[in-house]
């Protein structure tokens, strides 16, 4: 087994390399839950707010990332303001780093267009506490700046001026927006969250607890040519038809070889008996 | 950082008490409040968003849920009594953790005990897995096997920490206990992951337990069990992830049996007949459920609207 | 008598928590609001000592398990190493902090991260067997959904993404849900059993 182990980890990695290396480039169809999740933020009004929490770990920024650089450009580009935070001590830096690099590609400022709150620990009474007040969560910025002393900072009191949030996450934060700033303060929210994650919110779609859902690469890739900007999510969709496809071929192989063993055992038992 | 250390470390000292109402009461106190609103608040948010005087009116299926659901586990607490609450039917993964730890024991090979990067203290699952690892901890002690538990959260790592040394006792082994076994190792997700494979890859346990809340590190931590050539056996609520373990241990505990396991490892009989309580709540919820598809299907009568605005 | 106070604790805590959701006074709300600011401050107060822990732990198997020694001192040189340039440049854009952040942290863990593509091929392999006919059907929707969910499968077979939208959005939903109110009825219970007193496994097992 360990020899086969070996094979399989090796063909994986030949295939993802193969597929970045020559990029095939194959179509991706659009699916109605990005077109409404970009139809959600195309719909705010210039000057309003959307809170992006930064809900995940450096490791899946691979995934993570394109998303979230998706749905900060499509903000900047039509006006809405951005206010910044991170539920995961690990999305701090990550989250600074990506705001403040569309930011700057696209000439946002800092303090009147977008603002980054950082991290507070203890995610459930960080979201239950900015339904009441912001700055009693966060009283400083990223930077150390009081909160009060930056134009955005001053609009934004509790989640009544705040239009949508948005998180990205890797995991189950979104099950908490929802179960706090939904159930309690009737916040809209929307998930971007990778693509394993995709079926655990489903229910709170249907229930419309959730706004909406973006999921993965796929998402990225859906949303980049929402926005008819192509990036990092179109090219991780080739290595990822690559790494399906891989694991498909292996699943059907693993059955066929068990099912070549099992008559092999059932043929040598009846010449036994 | 360091003075502040030094003083949280001197007043744990002085109070202990204080230092365990900190480290985990509090904080289970008050999640297990919040923990009523949301388990609720996911099925009910009424409509007719209405707060008159001092009570929320539109929060009103919420308190009829938690009055009902404490209803049916004071009524199967009251029978139980009477002795008339049926046996719990086995679970394999319950079954196999003896022969796990008998494994382990032959071998002189430790066990690793894992409650997932998902929990923390609040969660039910982790308050479940925690008496599922005094149970182990007993029979490991009472076999004289090492168990291991590196943990993510600091309050899980204390807590842990309590539940191992009492088990030894229980087992009449306190010295078998050792502290630095037991311990917090990363809040970050994959570090956690990474210091886990490595304590397996190094360790080479017989057995490696993963009860609790996991997320992406599920099947990495699995599967390294798997090459370790380790029993794995695992239960979560992580909906995803229970589809790794099922491909990749060789026992799962599916959601809601980790809480049963729980009930039946404590012998306690409280948590068998909330067991009980849970079962007849999912008969009202499965009359709901057919009552509103019914009603939609046939008078296209929508009931959703008290779950959304 | 410690445990009596701790259990009480709990459930003073536990039952104002559940009764304020209900309430609108604006004492119950300030009082909810201060819980809120007591819970950050006790998380920290446990990181600090799980920090603690962490320090002591490795610089004892500095002094002792020499197989280790190696692990411990990159963990506690990491650590101090972060500590300082977090406290002495900062975490702008630029710093030191936020480069050692980008070029080394975050690659490691993406490293760890993409094992899981390497593991799900070898679990894929290894476990996904058709057995019996559920398996089988389950073996079949896995291949349908894993193909249906990437460029590839549209390519080949265009009927595959809807299909494999069903598969997700149908039974898969389904069962997922029925699951999810086991679970869900299971925290109720637990919640209320801390509230009553009957629950205890947070005092660590007595």
């Amino acid at each position: 087994m360990i020899k086969t182990r070996r094979w399989i980890f090796a063909a994986m990695a030949l295939a993802v390399t193969t597929a970045l290396v020559f990029r095939p480039g194959l179509p991706v169809s659009i699916t109605p839950e990005t077109r409404h999740v970009f139809g959600v933020i195309d719909s705010l009004a210039p000057g309003s707010v959307v809170m992006i929490s930064f809900d995940h770990e450096a490791s899946s920024l691979p995934e993570i990332g394109p998303l979230g650089s998706a749905i900060v450009e499509h903000c900047f580009r039509r006006g809405v303001d951005i206010v910044g935070l991170a539920l995961f001590s690990e999305g701090t830096a990550a989250g600074y780093d990506l705001l403040s690099r569309r930011a700057s590609v696209l000439g946002r400022v800092y303090g009147s267009d977008w603002i980054y709150l950082g991290f507070r620990p203890q995610y459930t009474a960080a979201i239950l506490g900015m339904g009441e007040s912001i700055a009693g969560v966060f009283s400083a910025d990223y930077k150390g700046q009081p909160l009060g002393s930056t134009a955005l900072g001053k609009r934004v009191r509790d989640y009544r001026d705040i239009a949508l949030v948005v998180s990205l996450a890797d995991g189950s934060m979104p099950t908490y927006w929802v179960e706090y700033a939904q159930a309690r303060y009737h916040e809209r929210i929307i998930a971007a969250v990778t693509a394993v994650m995709v079926t655990s919110y489903v229910p709170y779609i249907e229930s419309r607890q959730l706004e909406g859902i973006v999921a993965g690469l796929k998402g990225a890739a859906e949303y980049e040519q929402l926005l008819g900007h192509p990036g990092a999510g179109m090219r991780g969709m080739d290595a990822q038809s690559a790494a399906h496809g891989l694991i498909a071929i292996l699943i059907v192989a693993g059955n066929w070889q068990a099912w070549r063993l099992r008559r092999k055992r059932r043929t040598m038992e009846g010449a036994s008996s | 950082m360091i003075r502040d250390g030094r003083r949280a470390r001197q007043t744990a000292r002085r109070y202990p008490m204080l230092s365990r109402l900190s480290a985990s009461v509090i904080p289970v106190a008050v999640m297990a409040g919040c923990g009523l609103m949301p388990a609720l608040a996911q099925s009910a948010e009424s409509a007719l968003a209405k707060e008159t005087g001092w009570f929320q009116a539109a929060r009103l299926p919420e308190l009829l849920g938690i009055a009902l659901s404490a209803l049916a586990i004071w009524a199967a607490i009251r029978l139980d009594r009477r002795g008339r609450i049926p046996k719990l039917r086995s679970l394999p993964g319950l079954d196999a953790i003896s022969d796990a730890l008998g494994r382990a024991t032959e071998q002189g090979a430790p066990v690793v005990y894992v409650t997932g990067w998902g929990g923390d203290m609040g969660r039910p699952t982790t308050m479940a897995s925690m008496t599922i690892l005094s149970d182990v901890a007993r029979r490991a002690a009472e076999y004289n096997c090492r168990l291991l538990f590196p943990s993510h959260d600091p309050v899980v790592a204390s807590v842990a920490q309590e539940t191992v040394a009492q088990a030894a006792v229980a087992a009449g082994r306190p010295d078998w206990y050792r502290a630095d076994d037991v311990t917090f190792v990363s809040q970050s997700q994959l570090g956690y992951a990474a210091a886990v494979d490595g304590l397996m890859v190094r360790e080479h346990p017989g057995a490696v337990f993963l009860l609790g809340t996991f997320e992406g590190e599920a099947l990495i931590l699995a599967e390294t069990a798997h090459q370790t050539g380790a029993v794995t056996i695992a239960g979560t609520d992580s909906t995803i992830q229970l589809s790794f373990f099922l491909v990749a241990c060789d026992y799962t505990l599916i959601g809601e049996e980790l809480f049963a396991a729980s009930g039946m490892v404590s012998r306690d009989h409280t948590a068998i007949a909330s067991v009980q309580a849970q079962d007849w709540l999912k008969y009202v919820v499965i009359v709901f459920l057919l009552v509103g598809a019914g009603l939609l299907a046939t008078m296209h009568f929508d009931l959703s609207w008290w779950i959304a605005r | 008598m410690k445990d009596r106070l701790a259990i009480l604790t709990a459930s003073g805590f536990g039952s104002f928590m559940a009764v304020q959701y209900f309430l609108t006074a604006p004492v119950a709300n300030a009082a909810y609001r201060a819980i809120l600011g007591w819970i950050q401050i006790v998380f920290a107060v446990a990181l600090v000592a799980g920090v603690i822990s962490v320090v002591r732990l490795h610089l004892k198997q500095l002094g002792r398990r020499r197989n280790q020694r190696v692990y411990s001192a990159t963990l506690l040189g990491g650590a101090a190493l972060m500590t300082i340039l977090g406290f002495a440049g900062g975490v702008e854009q630029g710093s030191p902090f936020l480069w050692i952040f980008e070029h080394w942290q975050a690659p490691m863990q993406s490293t760890v991260f993409s094992l899981l593509a390497f593991y799900v091929a070898s679990a894929a392999y290894r476990g996904f067997r058709a057995r019996s006919a559920e398996s089988a059907a389950l073996v079949v929707a896995a291949l349908i959904v894993l193909l249906g969910r990437v460029p590839i499968g549209e390519w080949l077979l265009p009927f595959l993404p809807s299909s494999a939208d069903w598969i997700l959005n149908v039974p898969a939903l389904a069962a997922k849900r029925a699951v999810l109110i086991g679970i869900g009825l299971g925290m109720v219970a637990t919640s209320l059993k801390v509230i009553a007193g009957i629950e205890r496994s947070y005092l660590g097992g007595r």
